[in-house]
């Protein structure tokens, strides 16, 4: 069977790439370690569904009883709007289980990955780093590899 | 009865039409589309290309640096990427933003490229006009089009040397000459190719081919400042 050529050249990308990482504004290794992944759960008090990146907050309880409210950030709101997101989909006072990875500077400030709900729904946020490329690197300087 | 007969042997006439005139017209088409007279491919619509943070990865290999050029490649890093700063993304890379799809606005004397990303556009004249004498380079450049059968060939001059080609940091001068070539596959598809020519960061022009697809979906507001937070954590890659 003869293959169209445009067919064969689309498919060819999509065996390629893998889902694009949502990183426009700046590469992922600039800001965040993709050797220190996190896990928190805590309560969310904020969210900010705006450009460049959408953040949102959650407090967080320590083993030492202190409770520190931590940042994440997420991709840009246009386009996990795309995929599903809202302004009001995470609410303050939301019970979440974030995935994601720390900021190198040590900052209470992580990429988010998941989210996880209270009623087990989780929603992907953005930031897998290096796993979520599409062609080349962002997570890493493509001059090194 | 008469009447019957008469339809049955008109039938194999309708017949005939039914399957012969769409391959007719089908071929009438293809032989238009080579003539230079018919209108050309309509490109309307929202578009997006694979993101596309490392270019040299497209080419299979670094692109051949000048001396300079690749003095510069080696010292560059992605925490002076000038979206970092929130600078406009310029007109090939914007292309292939990938995350952000752009829009096509077709006119028979002008087409512009509406990009998501910071909201920046093109604009390319296909009035048959040449460049400027004395282009003041912007960050998108002085851009012509011209139709060649089913496919808009681009050349653009005129471009700063302040915006990247890709996250990876291969960089530009002022004398970066882009001729992309927007070949329609079919409705849906585009096929891009664009050739990079810059004597002061490479020794010869080279060239990288992406796919463009159909978005179903509208471009919508991006505005880079409205809650920069990220400059301050960000660190340099490099020891």
């Amino acid at each position: 069977m003869r293959i169209p050529s445009s067919f064969a050249f689309v498919l060819i990308f999509v065996l390629l790439c893998v889902p694009a990482p949502i990183f426009a504004h700046h590469g992922f290794s600039v800001e965040f370690d993709q050797k220190a992944p996190i896990t928190l759960t805590g309560v969310v008090t904020k969210m900010e569904f705006m450009n460049p990146h959408i953040y949102f907050y959650v407090d967080v309880k320590g083993n030492d009883g202190k409770v520190v409210n931590w940042a994440f950030e997420g991709g840009p709101p246009n386009v996990i709007y795309r995929q599903g997101w809202r302004k009001d989909t995470l609410k303050p006072g939301d019970l979440v289980t974030v995935k994601g990875f720390r900021a190198k500077d040590g900052a209470h400030l992580a990429a988010c990955s998941t989210v996880t709900l209270s009623d087990g729904r989780e929603l992907s946020a953005g930031s897998g780093g290096v796993s979520q490329n599409a062609y080349g690197s962002a997570g890493t300087n493509g001059k090194k590899q | 009865m008469r009447a019957i007969r008469r339809s049955r042997s008109r039938a194999p006439i309708v017949c005939a039409a039914y399957f012969v005139l769409p391959f007719l017209i089908a071929c009438g088409t293809r032989a238009a589309s080579g003539n230079p007279q018919a209108a050309p491919p309509d490109l309307n619509g929202v578009w997006s290309a694979p993101f596309t943070p490392d270019i040299s990865k497209v080419l299979g290999h670094q692109p051949t640096f000048t001396a300079y050029g690749a003095a510069r490649f080696a010292k560059e890093d992605e925490v002076d990427d000038p979206l970092t700063q929130c600078l406009p993304i310029g007109p090939a890379r914007g292309i292939q933003a990938g995350i952000m799809p752009f829009q096509i606005v077709q006119t028979p004397s002008v087409l512009t490229i509406l990009f998501e990303n910071q909201h920046t556009f093109r604009i390319i004249h296909t009035d048959g006009r040449s460049h400027p004498k004395d282009v003041d380079a912007t960050w998108f450049g002085d851009s012509i089009g011209k139709w060649e059968g089913d496919t808009l060939v681009v050349d653009t001059v005129g471009l700063n040397d302040r915006t990247w080609l890709d996250t990876a940091g291969h960089e530009h001068s002022d004398q970066l000459h882009l001729v992309e070539r927007f070949q329609k596959m079919d409705n849906n598809n585009i096929k891009w190719t664009v050739t990079f020519e810059d004597p002061k960061f490479f020794t010869e022009p080279w060239s990288i081919t992406l796919p463009i697809a159909r978005q179903n979906t509208e471009i919508m507001s991006y505005s880079c400042e409205e809650n920069e937070k990220d400059r301050v954590h960000l660190r340099r890659t490099k020891k």
